[in-house]
C-alpha cells in the first residue's frame, strides 16, 4: 500500500517538480493549486497520509487550511517562501509536523516526509520493485514470494535504493546513510554490494550504474 | 571643573582681594587718625605747659637773681604747672621728674632747637610720646618736657586691626556664599539644557528643554530645541523609509525564492531522476520559464531603483504620448481581445516621454486584464486632458480592502490570476513611482462588477479639491 499524499502549492514549477518526485520514489499524491479547492475536496476524498502545504496560496492560506487537516488527523508539512521566524513559530505552535523553507531540494524534502510518516506510524514499511519485496520493520526480503538471504548491509544499500527509486543515490549518500560518516574507506564496498544484490535478485538491469555518481533502481 | 564653580571661585577672589585692599587702606588711616589725635594732644599738653611756664617765670624771674633763688623760683613755677607726666631739664641736671622715663636721654636739649618736637618711644610694653622744647629763662637754657603714655592708643589700633580683619573675612566669606548660590542658581537652566540633549542622545528623540525667561540660555534652550525638532523629523523620516525598505527587500527576497525553488527542484530532477525525454522536457520549459520571469523582475526591479533619481523632461503633445501609448499598448490588448479607445484635448504635458509611456502602457495592460477572457464587449478608454491621463475599464474592478495596498510592491489583489496573467506585483509600485518622479498623484475609483478608473494628475496645482477627491465612479455611459 503505497502512501498517498496531498500537494496544495500555486507555484506550477514547484507543484510539478514535487509531483514528479513523489511519484518517483513511489508515493501516490493529489495537487492542488487553490487553498479552498482543496479544503473542499476534503468533504469527498480525506485519505491522506501527509499534506504539504504552500502557506501564501489563493482561495484559503496554509494556516487556515490547516484547520481542515486537522479535523481528518492528516499531519502537515509546511512549503513556503516565508523566512520570518514569526510564521515558522505560528505554523509549529499550531502543530505542524514539520516547516520547510524555499528554496529546498528533493533530498531534504524525501527525508523530512519520510520522517514525519514514520513519527506518525503511518509509514508504509513495504517496498517493491518488480517480483522483490522488502519489508524494513521484520528486515525480511522475499524475491516471487520466496525468501531470499541478505547480508545486513546489502539489505540497507537495497532499502536506500528502494527509498529514492528512480533518483541517483549518491556515493556520498550510501556511506554517509550506511557505513556512517566516520567511514574513510573504499568506495568499492559499495560496488560488492550492488553485485551481490544484482546477482541474488536478479536486479542487474534495475540498478542502473551513474557514472562518477552513483547508482540508481529504476522502475516506471 | 563646573562652569558655575570657576564662575564663582573667579569672583570669590576678586571679591575677597578688593575688601582686602579697602579694609588694609581704611585700617592704616584710621590709625594714623587716632595716632595724630594722640600727637595733637600731647603737643597741646607741651605747649600749654611751656608756654605757662615761660611767661611765668618771665614775669616773676629778675636777671638780677642769684642762680640759686633762680633755681628755688624756676622748681615753684615749672612745679605750679606740671603734671605726673611734666619734666623739667637745666643742662644735665634734671630739675623736675615725676616718673620714670628720663626723656632728656631719647630726645636731647641740643635737638630742641625752637618750636615742639614729638617723639614716639617704646619703653618695654608701654609706648610713649615724649615732646620736648627748650625755654630760655634768664639767658639760662631749659627743656621742658612731657612724656605722656599712649599704650592705650595703640592698643586700640590693634583691637582695631583685629575688628578690621575678621569683620573683612567675615564679609568676604558672606560674599563668596551669595555668589556661589547666584552662578549656582544662574547655571541651573545650562544643566536642564545638558540633561536634555543627554536625553535625546540616548533615543528619547521627543524630549525637549524647557525654555524660560529671555536671556542668552533661554534663547539657546529655544534653539536647541528646534535642533531637537529637526532631528527627530529626520530620524521618523529614516525610521519610515528603513521600515518600507525593508517590506520591499521582504517582498522582493519572496518573489525571487519562489521561482528559484521551483527551478532547484528541476535542476535536480534533471540531474538524478529517471526521467523519460517529455519529463526532461516539461522540466527544462519549466526552468526556461523561470528563468525569463526572474530576468523580468530584474528588469523592473531596476527601473524602480533607478526612478529615484531626477528624470529629465521635455514638452510633449497629448496626441504624440496617445500614440506611443497605442502603439506599445495595442498589440497586446488585441492579443486578449480588448478594444482600445483613445481621446485628447490636443494639449501639451510636461513629462519624460518614455517613463510616461511605461505608466500609460502598464495601466492601459491593467484595465485590460480586467476583463475575463472572451469578454465581445471588452475595451480600455484613454484620455489626456487638461494636464491628466485617465485609463477607464468596465472590468471586474478592485475590492475596496485592496485598494488601499494597489501600490504597496509586490502586493497583488488576486495572487493566482495575477500570475497566470504574468504580473510581477511591481506593475503600480512602477507607476507610482513614475507619477512620484513626476510630482504627480494617481487617483484611482473603482467599484467591483462596474469597472475602475485610473487618473494620473500631472498639474495638482490647477485642479480644484472637487476633481481630485470626489470624482464619480465610471458607469456605462
Amino acid at each position: 500500500m503505497k502512501n498517498r499524499i496531498l500537494v496544495v502549492e500555486d507555484d506550477e514549477g514547484i507543484a510539478s517538480a514535487v509531483a514528479l518526485n513523489l511519484q518517483f520514489v513511489g508515493y501516490d499524491y493529489a495537487l492542488f493549486d487553490d487553498g479552498r479547492k482543496a479544503a473542499e475536496s476534503l468533504e469527498e476524498d480525506h485519505a491522506y497520509d501527509l499534506a504539504l502545504l504552500d502557506i501564501m496560496l489563493p482561495g484559503m492560506d496554509g494556516f487556515e487550511l490547516f484547520g481542515y487537516m486537522e479535523r481528518y488527523s492528516i499531519p502537515v508539512i509546511y512549503m513556503t517562501a516565508k523566512t520570518d521566524s514569526a510564521s515558522e513559530i505560528k505554523g509549529l505552535r499550531d502543530g505542524a509536523e514539520d516547516y520547510i523553507v524555499k528554496p529546498f531540494d528533493t533530498l531534504t524534502l524525501m527525508v523530512r516526509i519520510e520522517k514525519v510518516l514514520r513519527r506518525t506510524g503511518r509509514l508504509n514499511t513495504v517496498y517493491r520493485v518488480r517480483d522483490v519485496e522488502l519489508n524494513s520493520e521484520t528486515r525480511a526480503v522475499t524475491k516471487g514470494g520466496e525468501p531470499v538471504e541478505l547480508q545486513p548491509l546489502e539489505f540497507d544499500v537495497l532499502l536506500l535504493l528502494l527509498k529514492y527509486k528512480n533518483l541517483t543515490v549518491t556515493r556520498e549518500q550510501f556511506l554517509s546513510e550506511i557505513w556512517g560518516y566516520d567511514f574513510v574507506g573504499e568506495t568499492r564496498a559499495i560496488d560488492m554490494k550492488i553485485a551481490g544484490l544484482r546477482k541474488k535478485l536478479d536486479l542487474g538491469d534495475a540498478i542502473k550504474s551513474i557514472p562518477k555518481r552513483g547508482y540508481r533502481l529504476e522502475e516506471r | 571643573m563646573k562652569l558655575w564653580q570657576k564662575a564663582s571661585a573667579l569672583c570669590a577672589a576678586v571679591l575677597v582681594t578688593v575688601v582686602a585692599v579697602c579694609s588694609g587702606l581704611l585700617l592704616l588711616y584710621a590709625q594714623r587718625t587716632i595716632l595724630d589725635r594722640a600727637e595733637q594732644q600731647t603737643m597741646e599738653r607741651q605747649y600749654a605747659l611751656t608756654a605757662s611756664f615761660e611767661t611765668m617765670t618771665g614775669y616773676y624771674l629778675l636777671s638780677s637773681d642769684p642762680a640759686a633763688v633762680r633755681d628755688s623760683l624756676v622748681r615753684y613755677c615749672f612745679a605750679k604747672f606740671a603734671d605726673a607726666g611734666s619734666v623739667l631739664v637745666h643742662g644735665k641736671d634734671t630739675v623736675f621728674i615725676q616718673q620714670e622715663v628720663n626723656p632728656a636721654a631719647l630726645l636731647p636739649m641740643e635737638a630742641l632747637t625752637g618750636g615742639i618736637q614729638v617723639l614716639p618711644v617704646r619703653n618695654g610694653e608701654a609706648r610713649l610720646f615724649i615732646a620736648g622744647s627748650r625755654v630760655d629763662v634768664g639767658g639760662e637754657p631749659y627743656g621742658v618736657y612731657t612724656v605722656q603714655d599712649v599704650s592705650d592708643v595703640y592698643r586700640a589700633a590693634r583691637t582695631m586691626t583685629g575688628m578690621f580683619v575678621l569683620v573683612s573675612l567675615a564679609g568676604a566669606a558672606l560674599g563668596a556664599a551669595l555668589i556661589t548660590l547666584l552662578m549656582r542658581r544662574g547655571a541651573r537652566p545650562l544643566e536642564a539644557l545638558a540633561a536634555a540633549a543627554r536625553r535625546i542622545a540616548g533615543g528619547e528623540y521627543g524630549c525637549r528643554a524647557e525654555v524660560s525667561g529671555g536671556d542668552e540660555i533661554a534663547a539657546l534652550a529655544a534653539d536647541f530645541n528646534t535642533m531637537a525638532a529637526a532631528v527627530q523629523d529626520r530620524v521618523a523620516e529614516l525610521e519610515d523609509t528603513a521600515r518600507r525598505q525593508e517590506l520591499f527587500i521582504g517582498g522582493v527576497t519572496h518573489e525571487f525564492k519562489t521561482p528559484l525553488a521551483s527551478m532547484l527542484l528541476h535542476t535536480q530532477l534533471l540531474r538524478s531522476a529517471n526521467m523519460d525525454r517529455e519529463e526532461r522536457d516539461r522540466s527544462l520549459a519549466r526552468i526556461e520559464d523561470q528563468c525569463r520571469w526572474l530576468e523580468k523582475l530584474t528588469q523592473t526591479l531596476l527601473k524602480l531603483l533607478t526612478l529615484r533619481q531626477d528624470i529629465p523632461v521635455e514638452a510633449v503633445s497629448a496626441d504624440a504620448l496617445i500614440e506611443d501609448v497605442r502603439a506599445s499598448a495595442e498589440p497586446l490588448l488585441t492579443a486578449r481581445g480588448v478594444a482600445l479607445y483613445t481621446d485628447s484635448d490636443g494639449g501639451t504635458l510636461t513629462v519624460n516621454r518614455d517613463l510616461m509611456r511605461s505608466l500609460a502602457v502598464n495601466l492601459a495592460d491593467n484595465a485590460a486584464k480586467a476583463y475575463d477572457p472572451g469578454d465581445p464587449d471588452a475595451s480600455v478608454w484613454l484620455t489626456v486632458r487638461d494636464g491628466c491621463i485617465e485609463v477607464l475599464d468596465r472590468g471586474r474592478g478592485i475590492p475596496p480592502e485592496a485598494l488601499p495596498h494597489i501600490f504597496e510592491p509586490f502586493y497583488m489583489a488576486d495572487k493566482s490570476r495575477s500570475k497566470k496573467q504574468g504580473g510581477s506585483g511591481l506593475g503600480l509600485a512602477l507607476g507610482k513611482a513614475i507619477a512620484d518622479a513626476h510630482g504627480a498623484k494617481i487617483e484611482v475609483t473603482s467599484v467591483p462588477g462596474q469597472g475602475t478608473r485610473v487618473r494620473v494628475l500631472l498639474k495638482l496645482q490647477v485642479y480644484d479639491n472637487e476633481l481630485i477627491d470626489s470624482p464619480p465612479p465610471p458607469v456605462g455611459e
